[in-house]
């Protein structure tokens, strides 16, 4: 061999070398050094999980009475792993007998979310005699069977439809939010309500399966599983008998209110809108929710399927009212002479009055400074009115005075200020009740601090701080319930509560144990205390009396509606409100406390109703509370009649 | 041969008794990896095809059993090639070289040759098949290292394109059918051995071109199959996550490669126990992907452990190449070298994603009887410029 030659075969032997080189560093690097990802993936490739979704629990009242339950419902599915010509022949002919179009089918069947290892549900609740065709046929019909599959059942008059919720199909949102567990695309999540709130409880242990599959993507064995565990029932406080009076009451004083001449209109003839409205009952013992309603209100049973889209743009029209807005917790509304609760109590609490303190009520106050002038509905003139008397015939001047007078410490850097807004703040306004649903609104209780936040992007300077300044206008509108002011029914319930209790302020509870399958009560959940409120001496006992008499005396704003009521057999207290709303007919408001001073053992409820554009408070709303009160006692029920000679406020 | 030493009779005598018996210089690290790549690929053969057999309904030897058949023959064929004197084989070339041609030719007429997997490269046999292509690589050896040795004095332009003919002529009719890795495999060998037969380094460069804008050439001017094209293009759009892309075509062939090949880790799987294996995601793993169950079952230690007993049986060739005292045996042991190292590189590299994907079968150990008979057949034609060196 030449030189040359040996020194080329050396360099065909370095070349070799080097290749080899290539392929060992290269077999290291996948598997030893970086191949943990695709080594996941070899299992992930292999392994597939199908699962099961466990039986959800069922939702009870209080008194075991089944709200939400599960049915069976008939569904027709189809197997995705269909020859393409095969599939749509048989989704032409699907759509034909469904009466579905064939989009929808596909759309269905080229779900991401469904598992390719489980027939996909194209139809639920199909009738029988689709099946029996389907069945009869089923040679036309390939990779198509029929199966039953648990979906919600929510009674068919669906009461507290905003209270229980809905579940749907968990978003990608929900998915990726770390808050929900073991969750996968397609799974059935409480969307709103308790189906939200008691998630963790109504919902289960979803079954597993594993299964092996191969690269054709056909199972090759199983790798075991785990049988799905139901779900637990929630017991709610709630009592069905009380939420189907509240909301056959609300809806039929709504209606009525409709058929209303608004006498506040003086010009022409217009009947109140009145277009939607809630009732709250609290169990003032233990804040126990015992009914809530909302209306307009809505059939969670056509949300089953996902909510169909005609029906939810038709929710999203202003005719329609928001009927998934639940009013009790979400509505917020200035609460007029109902808030004068908080007054009092602030009033009484610094010594500012005492129950005796009496006020020439003349119909009006004149601000001299301001040049403003507030007086009382109907400018009626009350003469010397104390406490009580200023609460039964609700005397704005009485609440004016204290407002100005608070005002003008304020304005003297005196300590008791903001002795209104302290009260309302202590009594739960202003912040969300915790009560267990979601969307749960604030409220407000304006200040000076409210007014400067609310100018802070006001453009011109000199109207900036003109309206940054907390003026005595300001305080005298808030101290009887207007104004700024925005209260929940909730907040309104709650505060009345405390009164009621003596002191107590509540989380608002919704449901009182969790049981499982057997009906072993696996959690208790109790009453949560969230603060006690001081009441000062005679305070209580003023308010209820000045409540009891707005209910049954003489010249009690809500007297009229109250006649022919048996006070023997149950006590009222009760307070109207009417708020007014710019450009909109009077927001109707009523609480009652029933009965005010129970005997040891008794229960006490506190009712509040508030009707948007309802009028006031003794025409639209407090005809509603009577009607439940009776039904909360088993009384005769008396028909809602408008009272013709309604004391006005 | 007149290396006598008379000083020492015995010692002459001995020597001389070596001398006439080849046998004695068997190089048996050669053979011994050999037959040890052979029966890992019986092994892997049987692992890799059990689960599919099933499915098909065949015995689970099916494949073990035909490929078992191809080693005896391929053992047959060695020893065969390793009886005769490989200057008789170097002086018999012109005429298999021809013969080779012949059947690369006939074999592209349709009705003739088989058309299987996209390229027309096969005579059927009963119920075996003869793929030429392979066979062309041994003779091509022979030949070109029988042309370049015989004008080793004179080894100007005219021979460079006489032997580059004899190279490109078959290189080809492989491409027609068109079989571009064994084409590729065919053009190693011709590289290899006119490198080392002494071509101008600049003839050199500009072969390598010429190659280059063969391969742009035939991707671009339709003779290789779309789907070919996209197997050489794929590799080089490749995340190594394994997901995200569209995992079908020849991107999912190399996703799933790799990740079996991962999966494998240090120690593999175990035979049979390999989930990408039985659960058949990488396809052709029994014939070009072969690899990837050796990656997955044996684990990195299997991997590496077959990577040295091709790496042995190279160094021996090479080894041989260097001991052997002609230069025809040199040039045909680089030829080896060329093919061996090429196709090991590309089948291997493959599999791992740092070569394109083309249809080159792993010698001695993929399914086929053509290839594994021919590979065999070249460790032959090397056992026997060894074992003769002497003489």
């Amino acid at each position: 061999m030449t030189e040359t030659s040996r020194v080329r075969v050396s360099i065909v032997g370095v070349v070799v070398l080097a290749l080899f080189g290539a392929l060992f560093t290269r077999l290291w690097y996948l598997q030893a050094a970086g191949g943990t990802s695709l080594a996941a993936a070899a299992n992930e490739n292999r392994v597939r999980v199908v699962t099961e979704p466990a039986p959800r629990g069922r939702i009870l009242d209080a008194n075991g009475a089944v709200l939400v339950d599960n049915r069976v419902s008939d569904v027709v599915t189809v197997d995705r792993t269909l020859e393409p010509k095969e599939r749509e022949q048989v989704v032409d002919r699907l759509a034909l007998v469904l009466g579905m179009s064939v989009d929808d089918i596909d759309a269905r069947l080229d779900d991401a979310r469904v598992s390719p290892y489980t027939p996909v549900p194209v139809a639920v609740d199909v009738a029988p005699e689709t099946l029996v065709f389907i069945g009869e046929h089923n040679a036309d019909f390939p990779g198509v069977s029929v199966d039953r599959r648990s979906v919600r059942q929510y009674l068919s008059d669906t009461p507290a439809a905003h209270l229980l919720g809905y579940t749907g199909e968990i978003s990608e949102d929900e998915l990726a939010s770390q808050r929900v567990g073991d969750y996968e695309l397609g799974d059935q999540i409480g969307k709103a309500g308790v189906e939200q709130s008691y998630e963790r409880d109504l919902r289960g242990t979803p079954g597993k399966e594993r299964l092996e599959i191969d690269a054709q993507d056909e199972v090759v064995r199983s790798l075991g599983s785990t049988k799905p565990v139901p779900g637990h029932d929630v017991q709610l406080t709630v009592d069905l008998n009380v939420q189907t009076v509240a909301e056959a009451a609300l809806a039929e004083g709504m209606a009525l209110a409709r058929d209303t001449r608004n006498r506040a209109v003086d010009e022409k003839f217009e009947t109140f809108n009145a277009p939607a409205g809630s009732a709250v009952v609290l169990d003032a013992r233990t804040g126990s929710v015992v009914a809530m309603a909302s209306n307009p209100t809505y059939d969670p049973n056509q949300f089953v399927d996902g909510i169909p889209t005609a029906l939810f743009d038709a929710y999203q029209t202003p005719e329609s009212h928001d009927p998934l807005l639940n009013r009790a917790i979400q509505g917020q509304y200035a609460p007029g002479s109902v808030f004068k609760l908080v007054t009092t109590l602030a009033a009484l609490t610094t010594g500012q009055i005492n129950p005796g303190t009496v006020v020439n009520d003349q119909g009006c106050i004149d601000l001299e400074v301001e040049g403003g002038v507030f007086c009382n509905a109907g400018k009626a003139q009350n003469g010397y009115v104390d406490l009580r008397e200023a609460l039964t015939v609700s005397s704005d001047v009485y609440f004016y005075e204290l407002g100005r007078a608070y005002w003008q410490q304020s304005r003297r850097g005196e300590p008791n200020g903001d002795a209104i807004q302290e009260e309302a703040r202590a009594l739960g306004f202003g912040a969300p009740t915790g009560i267990p649903l979601s969307g749960e609104a604030d409220g407000r209780v304006p200040d000076e601090a409210f007014k400067v936040d609310f100018n802070a992007d006001n453009p011109d300077p000199k109207s900036k701080a003109e309206n940054s300044v907390w003026l005595p206008g300001d305080n005298i509108q808030l101290a009887v319930g207007q104004g700024d002011l925005l209260v929940t029914p909730i907040q309104l319930a709650s505060a009345y509560q405390t009164l009621a209790n003596g002191g107590t302020v509540f989380t608002p509870r919704l449901a009182s144990q969790v049981l499982d399958a057997d009906g072993t009560v696996t959690r208790e959940i109790a009453p949560i205390t969230k603060a006690t409120v001081a009441l000062p001496p005679g305070a209580r006992d003023a308010l209820l009396d000045g409540l009891r008499g707005a209910v049954r005396s003489d010249g009690g704003t809500a007297s009229s509606v109250f006649q022919g009521f048996d006070f023997d057999a149950v006590d009222v207290a009760g307070k109207t409100g009417t708020a007014e709303v710019n450009g909109k007919h009077d927001t109707s408001v009523f609480v009652a406390i029933t009965p005010p001073d129970p005997a040891p053992g008794q229960p006490q409820y506190v009712i509040a109703v508030m009707v948007e554009e309802g009028g006031f408070g003794a025409e639209t709303a407090a005809p509603i509370v009577r009607r439940v009160i009776e039904g909360l006692y088993g009384l005769p029920v008396a028909p809602i009649v408008m009272a013709a000679s309604t004391v006005e406020d | 041969m007149a290396r006598v030493m008379p000083a020492s009779v015995v010692l002459s005598d001995r020597r001389a008794r070596l001398m006439a018996t080849p046998l004695r210089h068997l190089d048996v690290v050669l053979i011994g990896a050999t037959l040890a790549l052979a029966g890992l690929g019986l092994v892997m053969v049987y692992s890799a095809t059990q689960a599919r057999t099933e499915q098909e309904g065949l015995s689970s030897l099916y494949y073990v059993g035909r490929q078992a058949v191809w080693v005896v023959l391929g053992l047959i064929v060695m020893t065969v090639v390793m009886a005769i004197d490989y200057r008789k084989l170097r002086d018999l070339a012109p005429f298999g070289y021809l013969g080779m041609v012949f059947l690369l030719g006939v074999v592209l007429i349709p009705g003739i040759g088989t058309a299987a997997k996209g390229s027309q490269a096969r005579f059927q046999l009963g119920a075996f098949q003869l793929q030429p292509s392979e066979f062309a690589k041994f003779f091509l050896i022979l030949m070109l290292a029988a042309f370049c040795a015989a004008h080793r004095e004179h080894f100007g332009l005219r021979r460079v394109v006489t032997a580059v003919v004899i190279a490109g002529l078959p290189l080809a009719l492989v491409l027609l059918q068109p079989d571009l890795g064994t084409a590729l495999v065919l053009g190693a060998i011709a590289f290899a051995i006119l490198t080392v037969a002494g071509t101008k380094g600049r003839y050199l460069a500009i072969l390598a071109l010429l190659v280059a804008t063969g391969a742009v050439g035939a991707v671009r001017l339709g003779v290789l199959e779309q789907y070919q094209v996209d197997r050489l293009t794929v590799f080089i759009d490749q995340g190594d996550s394994g997901s995200g892309r569209d995992s079908q075509g020849s991107a999912y062939n190399l996703d799933q490669s790799k990740t079996a090949i991962a999966n494998g880790g240090l120690t593999g799987t175990g035979l049979r126990q390999g989930t990408q294996t039985n659960l058949g995601f990488v396809p052709e793993q029994h014939t070009d992907f072969i690899f990837t169950a050796v990656g997955e079952e044996l684990g990195f230690v299997g991997g590496a452990t077959l990577l040295a007993l091709f790496a042995l049986v190279v160094w021996r060739t090479w080894r041989t190449a260097r001991l052997a005292n002609d230069f025809f045996a040199t040039l045909a042991c680089m030829g080896v070298i060329g093919m061996f190292a090429f196709q090991v590189f590309e089948n291997v590299g493959m599999t791992m994603g740092i070569m394109p994907i083309t249809g080159i079968p792993l010698p001695f150990m993929s399914y086929g009887g053509s290839s594994t008979i021919v590979s065999f057949a070249c460790v032959g034609l090397v056992a026997n410029i060894h074992m003769r060196r002497f003489s």
